[in-house]
């Protein structure tokens, strides 16, 4: 461990990357160590990928990049340059939320909700593959997704009815129907 | 509190021999695969890195699943969700591959996580380097100046540490199809289902004909050394002979622990591991004999 000296930070040059966030089209200037989750972020202000390990162990940073879902802190920033990235924000429209947030509404499932960005994705992913899954895909699509709350039996629970909303072609509700 | 953030440059190449020209001109390099081994090593202060060789790019040519003449080829750079999305696992002859899938960390590593960097990374807990080595994998090494072959079983030399020469990327490993009357079989113990490490990891393969055994290779995550080997000695106890209780009880109390040293750490005592080697070894060739015969 050690204090890098300023002029040590410099001899690494700034890349401009361009992404495209929940829609909209980004163009920032990264540092060659930066991750995707740093970008994300901290610097474009997406606050719901959130840093947990650090390391590839928790979930709580993933998001969907080209549609897979991947860890944001195991990404390089670079490696994102010209991707597609979907994050929680922008899973429904403003003031609508989509039918995995309302299913897990709906059983109880949302605790401290530090979680909660990365199972939703995991969730989307899962959905966006498979509209049926067994509890035995749901376990191992969300195996990943740690939740020091514990909710895991519900998320199951959640995911069986986000796939019925779905398939009923109810994909997002109005934030007055479910705080209503 | 400083937190330290490891610096590094990134070098990211237009192609394969882009990456070929600079590594062999410039000797700060690391390659990088997903980066789901590596990035944690750097991140961690383990492993120092000047500047990364991203091989991403090279997924336009090394990224593939191939069966032609009686070979099967995957691209280094093939994630690890292509190859258990892919048709190969659905082979019961590959049903072991189809067991590391169902075990291999989550589904977003799976998603960075390349074939070649479970080699690359040479750790006693790589679950397809594990399979490999039962399947008698090759693995292809590129470099400016040609290229070749090493036995998957030649492959290793330490923990984290392999016979790859600085200029040398990974570009592929191979093996031959196997006999229709084979099968294989991966198992990783441990306490919970998904995103474990496993206390002890076996692969093995085995080819029968009738009752008798024609084939057999068997791979456990350590046999005394931090890196997946086979236990060579159990397979020519096992090999020619008719498969029985009581000749699978024979190897794992007399020939297996005459061969394999394990160790003692944090997470579980050599005895337990040596008891639970046994067990699923047993469990392992049970598995692939059931499924040469039609069961799974
Ligand atoms: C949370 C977590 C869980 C994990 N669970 C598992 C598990 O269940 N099973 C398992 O086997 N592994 C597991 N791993 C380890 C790791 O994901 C795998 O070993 C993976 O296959 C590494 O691939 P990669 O492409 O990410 O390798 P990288 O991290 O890119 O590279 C690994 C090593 O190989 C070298 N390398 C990579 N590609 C090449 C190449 N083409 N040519 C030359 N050198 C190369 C790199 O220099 C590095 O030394 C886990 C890791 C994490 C973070
Ligand atoms: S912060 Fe990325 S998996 Fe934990
Ligand atoms: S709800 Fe608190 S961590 Fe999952």
């Amino acid at each position: 461990m050690s204090v890098i000296p300023r002029e040590e930070w410099d001899k690494y040059p700034d890349i401009e990357i361009s992404l495209n966030v929940n829609g909209k089209d980004y163009k920032v200037k990264v540092k060659p160590y930066e991750r995707l989750l740093d970008v994300l972020r901290y610097k474009l202000g997406f606050t719901g990928v959130k840093e947990g390990c650090g390391r590839g162990e928790c979930g709580a940073c993933v998001v969907l990049m080209d549609g897979k879902l991947v860890p944001s802190c195991l990404v390089l920033a670079v490696r994102a340059n010209g991707s597609k990235i979907l994050t929680v924000e922008g899973l429904a429209p403003e003031g609508k939320l989509h039918a995995i947030q309302k299913a897990l509404l709906d059983t109880y499932a949302v605790q401290c909700g530090f979680c909660f960005p990365g199972v939703i994705l995991a969730i989307k992913a899962l959905l966006d593959r498979n509209p049926n899954p067994t509890d035995e895909e749901i376990k191992d699509a969300l195996s990943g997704q740690l939740c020091r709350c514990g909710s895991y039996l519900r998320f199951i629970k959640a995911v069986k009815l986000a796939a019925q909303y779905i398939r009923e072609g109810k994909e997002y509700f109005d934030e007055s129907e479910v705080r209503g | 509190m400083v937190v330290y953030i490891p610096r590094f440059n990134v070098y990211i190449p237009k192609d394969v021999s882009d990456a070929l020209n600079v590594l062999s001109q410039r000797k700060d390099l690391i390659p990088m695969g997903g980066g789901s081994d590596l990035l944690v090593l750097i991140r961690s202060g383990m492993v120092k890195a000047d500047t990364v060789l991203d091989l991403w790019p090279l997924r336009k040519e090394l990224a593939y699943i191939k069966r032609e003449n009686a070979t099967v080829r995957i691209g280094a750079l093939t994630t690890v969700s292509e190859l258990c999305e892919s048709d190969l696992i659905k082979d019961v002859r590959y049903a072991g591959l189809a067991d590391v899938c169902k075990k291999f960390s989550t589904p977003f590593i799976r998603n960075i996580a390349t074939v070649g960097g479970n080699v690359g990374a040479a750790h006693p807990l790589s679950d397809i380097a594990l399979m490999l080595l039962v399947l008698n994998g090759k693995v292809k090494l590129l470099s400016k100046n040609g290229e070749r072959e090493v036995d998957i079983t030649k492959f290793f030399k330490g923990k984290r540490q392999t016979v790859r020469n600085h200029d040398e990327i990974i570009a592929e490993v191979s093996f031959t199809e196997t006999p229709h009357n084979s099968s294989t079989a991966f198992i990783k113990f441990d306490r919970r289902w998904g995103h474990a490490m496993g206390y002890v990891l076996v692969g093995a393969y085995m080819q029968l004909r009738g009752n008798m055994i024609e084939d057999v290779r068997i791979a456990f995550d350590s046999m005394g050394n931090p890196y997946p080997e086979r236990a060579w000695k159990t397979e020519e106890f096992l090999k020619g002979k008719e498969f029985s209780d009581e000749l699978i009880k024979q190897a794992l109390n007399d020939v297996l622990p005459k061969e394999m040293k394990r160790i003692t750490d944090y997470r579980a005592s050599a005895e337990y591991r040596l008891d639970l080697s046994k067990v699923l070894l047993r469990r392992a060739l049970l598995k692939i004999k059931s499924r040469i015969e039609g069961g799974d």
